[in-house]
């Protein structure tokens, strides 16, 4: 197992988070404030479900105004097991969290579908049917007239003036704020993130987005329905009004005002936002709600991406680095060991027949294409003669109108992506999928997440940067390092077979001599098998064993170098031969 | 048979008013990629000015008076909006802001009307007697409100294929840096969408202010049906938005008449998670052209 690091912001943030909860839930305690006591108890609360709208919002991408139905969901099931129906707190509180997480699995579904404001809108109407349903059913949940239901056990002050309940609530949102730090740590959490940003790249990476869609639901629900569980036990009682649209739009707003994806970021959200409506107008109660959406909306005019992600933009801008040791291509190629190569006989990539129209137009017309395991396989030809088209096809990147494809044997002309990328296929993309919301660290952590094996001989030959690169986002990084970046994202990840689309694209005369030694290094020491589609003639022809020359979405020649080079059809299409 | 009726020609005029909330949020959603949340509370808006400016005997003149000073007057208003939600959106990487703020936008309006009159709920008497329409009396609100939907469906369908300033605000929404790089100036157009959807809640909350409720927390409803007709129809489509308000508008009453009132809005979601599922893009929809 690889021990959890945090860096050095995460630690802090982490820090003062902690202080808050803490000091928040022990000194008015202490103080013997009952209506401080009551009041943090309640933001604490809101911090726990907070959080974890921070993971679902800024780590898996998902818009949800529907938390606090989830919320509200847990605490009405409380209300009605414990309550109506005389049940233990603890039979309430297993059925509160499991009803939450139903909701949770019910907010996931369309994510399936649907993205960004869409499934913002079809969970802030859930919130708003919610509390409408409450009432409908009050047969069932005691409608406008709500239920009282309370824990004498868990609000009988221990000594010091502190309850059960208020350190089951600190726990709660110390969980929370820990849980969150460990999870960007994790394989889990990095692959959250990687569907997030980049589902291409996550699909090459074998990451099905929608299961890690449901999973970031499912986490955000239990913990909303724990908070909600312990919200009944912190009033007494339960009412529909509590659980309104607001609530949920309130969650959100936390997070954002926050700082979307700081980590404590929801604490402060929580306080601004709770804090200084009921401080300050505490004696206007109709003033609160006016208060309220001014200072979210100041807020929001003052600092776009929120408190604390202002500050964290000033701070990093001071210590603002241009440069970043590079990844240098001599230190991989210098690693002393060697694979087996694998044996030469069948077909790593078998295409036959395949044919892929957009519209009228045939970009692939019956390609066949057979590639020999541990080799480098060229695949050139003009633009627009289907290429890439071949290059996603064989990836699962788009589905094909005939023929089929296999890897190693296996048939996967119907496969996804992310299947395709579980057999060991790694790719490249045109423009790198390089992903700069991570540290270039992180970057090469996700490829050796595929399968989850960080010992990997590349990780720890280059371990000794790893402090550095955890540090330092990729945009530091030049162009043509971005490309090594992707190729050993995909060597960490120990795919055998490398599809690298146009990967010397950009990149200067020295550099395209470092990657043609690593093409070389890749197939020769490694024993990968690399389809490489490039427009460098030059540089093809010195590293493929074979080459594939297509034209229109034909296969028009087939065969080692030297015989490509003397057809007189190839030396029509490219006249000089030198470039394409 | 009367029943059937009556709930076609009612949710033909209460989706109309959903279709209205539905084109005016594609108006600013088409020319900045924004929905303004505060929509619904606009609308609300509009007709609060019908309940406080209109006097309690009927008074045509002024009502036909009083309708272009309200909905200008809400232009005005959201053009204020727009142009503060659009503010953050230049200097950030957070693209989530304008979230926030139309939503504290309708949360404020909501505030206000809370302050001056409570939780109370407000309605105003039209100035108009009810319709008889094949023996079914139709509050002449309804027939209103089918009328300005069509108009401003025609009115936006001229404005946007027949005016420059129109043509304008259509070219944002096909490629907002193409139409930067062109020179259009962006943020006055994406103001000006703002200060025209104002014009539509505006005109639509007036007119349908008797049959709405003013209260401080009905905003949200409005806004929640105004998106699902205009999602169901195809976002940006007008066209769509007029039928998807209707549908919206004739499932919901018939919900309300078969199972009662509080159903009014889980059929409005379920409406809205069918079509997602089933045809993302709406019926009207251009099938996710910007995405690939």
């Amino acid at each position: 197992m690889n021990r959890v690091r945090f860096d050095a912001a995460t630690r802090l943030h982490l820090l003062l988070g902690i202080i808050a909860v803490a000091g928040s839930i022990l000194l008015p305690a202490l103080l013997g404030s009952a209506y401080w006591t009551h009041n943090f108890l309640i933001v604490n609360l809101f911090v726990a479900v907070a959080v974890l709208q921070n993971m679902l919002l800024a780590d898996a991408g998902q818009v949800s105004f529907g938390q606090g139905a989830v919320f509200g969901l847990s605490a009405f099931t409380v209300g009605i097991v414990a309550g109506l129906w005389g049940h233990s707190y603890a039979a309430g509180f297993l059925a509160g969290v499991a009803m939450a997480v139903v909701l949770g699995l019910l907010f996931a579904l369309p994510a399936l579908r649907v993205q960004g404001y869409y499934l913002g809108f079809v969970t802030l109407s859930a919130a708003v049917v919610f509390p409408e349903m409450l009432v409908a059913f009050n047969d069932l949940t005691n409608g406008i007239n709500g239920i009282t239901r309370a824990v004498p056990a868990l609000t009988t002050p221990l000594g010091l003036g502190l309850t059960p309940i208020a350190l089951m609530v600190m726990a709660l949102a110390i969980a929370a704020l820990l849980f969150h730090a460990t999870l960007r740590a994790t394989r889990l959490g990095r692959r959250i993130r990687v569907a997030a940003v980049s589902p291409e790249a996550a699909m090459a990476l074998g990451i099905n987005p929608g299961a890690l869609r449901f999973i970031a639901f499912t986490i955000a629900a239990t913990g909303t329905g724990l908070a909600g569980a312990l919200y009944v036990p912190v009033l007494g009682f339960v009412s529909p009004y509590a659980f309104r649209v607001d609530l949920s739009i309130f969650f959100f707003f936390s997070v954002v005002v926050g700082g979307n994806g700081q980590l404590i970021g929801p604490v402060i959200g929580v306080w601004i936002l709770y804090l200084v409506p009921n401080a300050l107008l505490a004696d206007l109660a109709n003033y609160r709600l006016l208060g309220y959406g001014f200072v979210a909306l100041l807020i929001m005019l003052a600092f776009p991406d929120g408190v604390v992600g202002t500050i964290e933009a000033l701070r990093r801008r001071r210590r603002l680095r241009t440069q970043v040791t590079g990844i240098s291509v001599d230190r991989v190629l210098a690693w002393p060991g060697a694979r087996p190569r694998p044996p030469t006989q069948g077909q790593a990539i078998t295409v036959r027949g395949v044919r892929k129209t957009f519209g009228s137009l045939a970009a692939l017309d019956g390609v066949d294409l057979a590639v020999i395991p541990g080799s480098v396989h060229g695949l050139v030809g003009p633009n627009g003669s289907g290429k890439t088209t071949l290059l996603n096809v064989i990836s699962g990147f788009i589905a094909l109108n005939a023929g089929s494809v296999a890897i190693n044997g296996t048939d996967t002309s119907r496969a996804p992506a992310y299947r395709v990328a579980r057999l060991g296929v790694g790719r490249t993309f045109q423009t790198p999928r390089v992903l700069e919301e991570m540290s270039i660290w992180e970057n090469l952590e996700i490829g050796a997440d595929v399968k989850g094996d960080h010992s990997n001989w590349l990780l720890a030959l280059l371990a000794p940067f790893r402090t550095e690169w955890s540090e330092n986002r990729p945009d530091l990084l030049a162009h043509a390092q971005r490309r090594v970046l992707e190729v050993l994202r995909t060597v960490a990840g120990d795919a055998d077979i490398l599809l690298l689309d146009e990967p010397a694209a950009g990149l200067s005369a020295a550099e395209r001599r470092d990657f043609a030694r690593l093409v070389r290094f890749l197939s020769e020491r490694l024993g990968k098998t690399v389809l490489l589609v490039e427009h460098d003639l030059a540089l093809v022809w010195k590293v493929a064993d074979r080459i594939t020359v297509l034209d229109a979405g034909q296969v028009i020649a087939e065969g080692p170098p030297d015989t490509i080079a003397a057809d007189p059809r190839v030396r029509r299409l490219f006249i000089g031969g030198a470039d394409a | 048979m009367n029943d059937l009726l009556i709930i076609v020609v009612h949710g033909i005029g209460v989706g109309a008013i959903f279709a209205l909330v539905g084109m005016s949020f594609n108006v600013v959603f088409n020319a900045s990629g924004i929905l303004n949340f505060a929509q619904g509370n606009m609308l609300v808006l509009g007709a609060l000015f019908a309940f406080l400016l209109l006097p309690t005997q009927p008074d045509l003149l002024r009502w036909f008076i009083l309708l272009p000073a309200v909905a200008i007057g809400l232009a005005l208003l959201l053009a204020v909006q727009g142009y503060v939600t659009l503010l953050p959106l230049r200097s950030s990487v957070e693209q989530h802001s304008w979230l926030i703020t139309t939503l504290a936008a309708s949360v404020i309006i909501g505030a206000i009307l809370l302050i001056y009159q409570g939780s109370a709920q407000q309605s105003v008497r039209s100035p108009f007697t009810a319709i008889r329409f094949m023996g079914v009396r139709i509050p002449a609100t309804y027939a209103l409100t089918t009328g300005l939907a069509l108009f401003w469906f025609i009115a936006l369908h001229i404005f946007h294929t027949r005016v420059l300033t129109g043509l304008a605000i259509s070219a944002l929404s096909q490629d907002l840096d193409a139409a930067r790089a062109a020179g259009l100036r962006v943020r006055r157009l994406q103001v000006t969408a703002f200060a025209i959807s104002g014009l539509i809640v505006g005109s639509a909350g007036f007119v349908a202010a008797p049959v709405m409720a003013i209260a401080n927390d009905s905003g949200i409803t409005y806004v929640m049906n105004g998106f699902v007709a205009a999602v169901v129809g195809g976002l940006g489509a007008n066209l769509g938005a007029l039928v998807g308000g209707v549908l919206v508008g004739m499932l919901s009453l018939y919900a309300a008449y078969e199972y009662g009132g509080e159903f009014q809005n889980l059929v409005s979601l379920a409406l809205l998670v069918v079509v997602l599922m089933v045809r993302p893009q709406g019926l009207f929809g251009r099938q996710a052209a910007r995405r690939v």
